[in-house]
C-alpha cells in the first residue's frame, strides 16, 4: 500500500499521507479554507454532494467540494 | 429475542456467559434455528402475526363456512354476492393449508443506526445543522432512540458501526467508559471495530468488550494464527419478528494507517470483499435471512462492497463521516451513514420479503433524523443522570494538579519558547525521533508556575493532534527551516537542532548555520523527524513536510506531553538558545 494518496480539493489535487482526513485535505490545499470550514463558514462535500466531516477518511482518488454555509430550515 | 453470535471455528468463544439486553443469555456459536426449523433444513416461511390470530377461523371455522357457501346446494342459487364472499374464503382455506403456495407477508423491520460518535455525549451548536439549537447530546439521543424503538418494539435493532469513544474530552479522559455505558443502557445490538477502538491500546479495547453488554464486530481482523481478535466477534445473529436478521462487522483496510501502528502489528488486515462472501454463506447456513454489513470503512470502499460482493441487503457505513440523508440503492444493497458526532440518527425502516429473500420496501426520504437537544427536546432523564455524574468527575479530574512547573511555561510564535522547547522534547522522547517540529501557533495558552491541571494542557493544546514521523533530508529540514524563517511570525518551535536565522537576508536564504546534535546538518543525510499531523499535512504552508517517507501515524500529542508532566514533574524547562537570530 503506498503511504501517500491523491485527492482533489475544488478539482485541485492534492498529495497527503494515507490516513489522514477531509482537514487536512483543507490545510494541504489553503490553510484558509481549512479555518474557514472550522469556523463553519464553508462545508465540505463529497463528490456526490453529501457532506463530509472534517475528520472523515479519505481514499486515493477521493474528489470534494467546499461551498459557502448557508442558512438550514428549522427543524 | 435470542440472540447469536459467533463462528465455531475460528471465533475464541466468550469465555463468560452474560445478560443480553433482552433478559435472554449469550449462548455462544449457534444457528440461528427458527423455532419450528429443523436442523439442517431451511426456516420456515414466516406468517405475519395478524395471519396467525386469525388461523383457528381459517383453520376450522372458514373453511367449513367456505365450502358452504361456495359449493352451495339448490336451495341457494340465486345468492351469488355470497358466493363470492364463499370463494373468497375457500381460497383462504387453500392458503392456510398450503402458505408456501402465496409466500409468507414482508415484515416490518427497523434498523436505529449511528456511527463516528467520538466520545460526543455532550450537545454543541452546528449551525448545518440548525441555526439556533444545540446538536447532539446523548440524552436526546437516548430519547429519540427510544421513540423509534417504541414504534416497532419488536423488530428493531440498534447498530453502531463504529469510533464511538475517542474524541470528545469527557470520553477520552475516562477511555470512553461514559459512551460504554450509555450504549449499554440503551441496549444497543452490535458495534463494529473502527481505528479509533485501537487508538488506547488493546488492554483498553478489551476493558471495553468486557464491560459491553452487546458484542464488538470485525469479521476482517485476526491475529498471526488466524484467530479473531479476544472479545471480538465476526457476526452476530439476531431474531426479530421470526426474521433472522445476519450482522457482520468490517474494519477500514487502513487501520495501520489510522491509529497507533504498534497497537495493530500483530493483526492481519484483510480485504472485506475478500472475507464477506463465506461470512455471508456462513450466516446463512446458521439461519440468516436478512443480511447487514456494519462497516467502518468509509462510503467510498462501501460503494464498492456492494458492487463485488453479491447478496448483501443493508450497509450500516461509518468512518468516513457522511451525511447521507437518504439511503442509496447500490446495485441490490442499501447503504445508510448518520454523519458524525451524534448529530443524527438513521432510521432505515424496511419491509423484509423472506420469501424471496429481498428487502421489498424501505425508508426512501429523511432516514437521517437529526438530534437536537433544545430545553424544550425529550430527554432520557437515566442518561442524563449519568452524564451530569461524568461532567462532575470531568471537572474534578480537570481541575486535579497531574504535575508541577517550577518556572512559567510561555508560548511564542516568532522565536524560541521554553514551552516549545518542552512540547517538542517531549515529541522526540515519545517516538525517538533525531528532530522534532512544532508549530508555534498550536501552542495556545501559556502555564503559570505551580501547579499543572488537565483543564490547562487541554487549553494549552485544545487541538487533537497526533504525532506524524518520517524521514527527511537534511535538505529537505533545511527547506523548512527556511520557510520558517520566511514566514517569521510562525518560526518552527525545535528540538534536536539548533539553527542561527538572519532576517535581513533575503527569504529563502535566511538561515546561515544548522547543527543536529553536536553536527552540522548535512544535506545528503536522512533523519528521523517527528512533527504534528497539521504540519504534515503542509499546514502553514510548510509544504517540505509533505516531502517525507516512512511515515508513521503516532499517539496524540497532548497526550503524550500530559504523560509526560504526570511522570517528570517538577518540570523546570528553559529556552538553550535552539533558535537565534543574528542581528547586524
Amino acid at each position: 500500500m503506498k503511504e501517500t494518496i491523491r485527492v482533489f480539493v475544488d478539482d485541485t489535487p492534492v498529495s497527503l499521507f494515507r490516513g489522514m482526513t477531509v482537514k487536512h485535505a483543507l490545510m494541504s490545499r489553503d490553510p484558509s479554507l481549512y479555518r474557514a470550514a472550522m469556523n463553519g463558514e464553508i462545508l465540505v462535500t463529497d463528490e456526490l454532494g453529501h457532506r463530509m466531516g472534517l475528520e472523515g477518511s479519505l481514499l486515493e482518488g477521493a474528489r470534494l467540494h467546499t461551498r459557502r454555509a448557508g442558512p438550514v430550515s428549522s427543524d | 429475542m435470542r440472540q447469536l453470535f459467533g463462528n465455531p471455528a475460528a471465533t475464541p468463544l466468550r469465555t463468560r456467559k452474560g445478560e443480553t439486553d433482552r433478559g435472554g443469555t449469550w449462548v455462544g456459536p449457534s444457528r440461528c434455528f427458527h423455532p419450528r426449523q429443523k436442523p439442517g433444513k431451511a426456516p420456515p416461511r414466516e406468517v405475519s402475526p395478524s395471519f396467525h390470530s386469525l388461523s383457528p377461523f381459517f383453520g376450522v371455522f372458514a373453511p367449513l363456512l367456505g365450502c358452504c357457501i361456495a359449493f352451495p346446494g339448490p336451495a341457494r342459487e340465486k345468492t351469488r354476492p355470497v358466493r363470492a364472499v364463499g370463494l373468497v374464503l375457500f381460497s383462504f382455506l387453500l392458503l392456510s393449508l398450503f402458505p408456501g403456495v402465496c409466500g409468507a407477508e414482508p415484515v416490518d423491520l427497523t434498523i436505529l443506526h449511528v456511527n463516528d460518535l467520538h466520545g460526543h455525549i455532550l450537545p454543541f451548536t452546528e449551525k448545518s445543522v440548525h441555526e439556533q439549537e444545540p446538536v447532539s447530546g446523548a440524552a436526546a439521543l437516548a430519547a429519540m432512540i427510544q421513540r423509534e424503538r417504541e414504534r416497532n418494539p419488536e423488530g428493531t435493532l440498534l447498530l453502531s458501526a463504529g469510533d464511538m469513544f475517542q474524541g470528545a474530552p469527557i470520553s477520552t479522559v475516562f477511555h470512553g467508559k461514559p459512551v460504554l455505558e450509555i450504549m449499554n443502557h440503551l441496549r444497543f445490538d452490535a458495534m463494529t471495530l473502527g481505528n479509533h477502538e485501537f487508538d488506547w491500546g488493546r488492554d483498553v479495547l478489551g476493558e471495553l468488550t468486557t464491560a459491553a453488554r452487546f458484542p464488538f464486530l470485525s469479521a476482517n481482523l485476526k491475529d498471526r494464527e488466524g484467530r479473531y481478535l479476544p472479545g471480538v466477534m465476526p457476526y452476530a445473529l439476531f431474531t426479530r419478528k421470526g426474521i433472522c436478521t445476519g450482522v457482520v462487522g468490517v474494519t477500514t483496510r487502513e487501520l495501520a494507517f489510522r491509529t497507533k501502528p504498534s497497537n495493530v502489528e500483530d493483526l492481519t488486515i484483510e480485504d472485506p470483499a475478500a472475507v464477506l462472501p463465506s461470512v455471508l454463506q456462513e450466516m446463512k447456513n446458521r439461519g440468516a435471512q436478512l443480511l447487514v454489513v456494519l462497516s467502518h470503512c468509509g462510503l467510498q470502499a462501501d460503494m464498492d462492497l456492494a458492487v463485488e460482493v453479491p447478496g448483501i441487503h443493508v450497509i450500516v457505513g461509518g468512518d468516513s463521516h457522511t451525511v447521507l440523508p437518504d439511503p442509496m440503492k447500490v446495485g441490490e444493497a442499501l447503504i445508510v451513514q448518520a454523519g458524525y458526532y451524534g448529530m443524527y440518527l438513521g432510521v432505515l425502516d424496511l419491509s423484509f420479503d423472506p420469501s424471496t429473500s429481498r428487502v421489498a420496501r424501505y425508508t426512501q426520504k429523511g432516514e437521517l433524523k437529526p438530534v437536537l437537544s433544545g430545553p424544550d427536546r425529550p430527554a432520557d432523564p437515566q442518561v442524563a443522570s449519568m452524564i451530569r455524574e461524568y461532567e462532575t468527575r470531568f471537572d474534578a479530574r480537570f481541575n486535579q494538579a497531574i504535575g508541577q512547573t517550577a518556572v512559567d511555561l510561555v508560548r511564542q510564535r516568532h522565536a524560541e519558547s521554553n514551552f516549545g522547547d518542552l512540547v517538542t522534547d517531549v515529541m522526540r522522547e515519545a517516538t525517538g525521533a533525531q528532530i522534532a517540529f512544532q508549530n508555534g501557533g498550536g501552542i495556545r495558552t501559556d502555564v503559570y508556575k505551580g501547579p499543572i491541571t488537565l483543564g490547562q494542557l487541554y487549553s494549552a493544546l485544545p487541538f487533537d493532534n497526533y504525532l506524524v514521523l518520517m524521514d527527511l533530508t537534511g535538505k529537505q529540514v533545511l527547506e523548512l527551516l527556511e520557510q520558517s524563517a520566511a514566514l517569521a511570525v510562525q518560526i518552527l518551535q525545535v528540538s534536536g537542532l539548533t539553527v542561527v536565522y538572519d532576517l535581513s537576508r533575503p527569504p529563502g536564504n535566511r538561515v546561515v548555520e544548522v547543527m543536529v546534535g553536536t553536527r552540522p546538518l548535512e544535506e545528503q543525510a536522512v533523519y528521523r523527524v517527528v512533527t504534528n499531523d497539521f504540519l504534515a499535512a503542509g499546514g502553514d504552508r510548510f509544504t517540505a513536510f509533505k516531502e517525507g517517507k516512512n511515515v508513521t501515524a503516532r499517539e496524540s500529542l497532548r497526550d503524550v506531553v500530559i504523560d509526560y508532566v504526570a511522570k517528570r514533574s517538577p518540570i523546570a524547562p528553559v529556552t538553550e538558545g535552539r533558535i537565534t537570530f543574528k542581528t547586524p
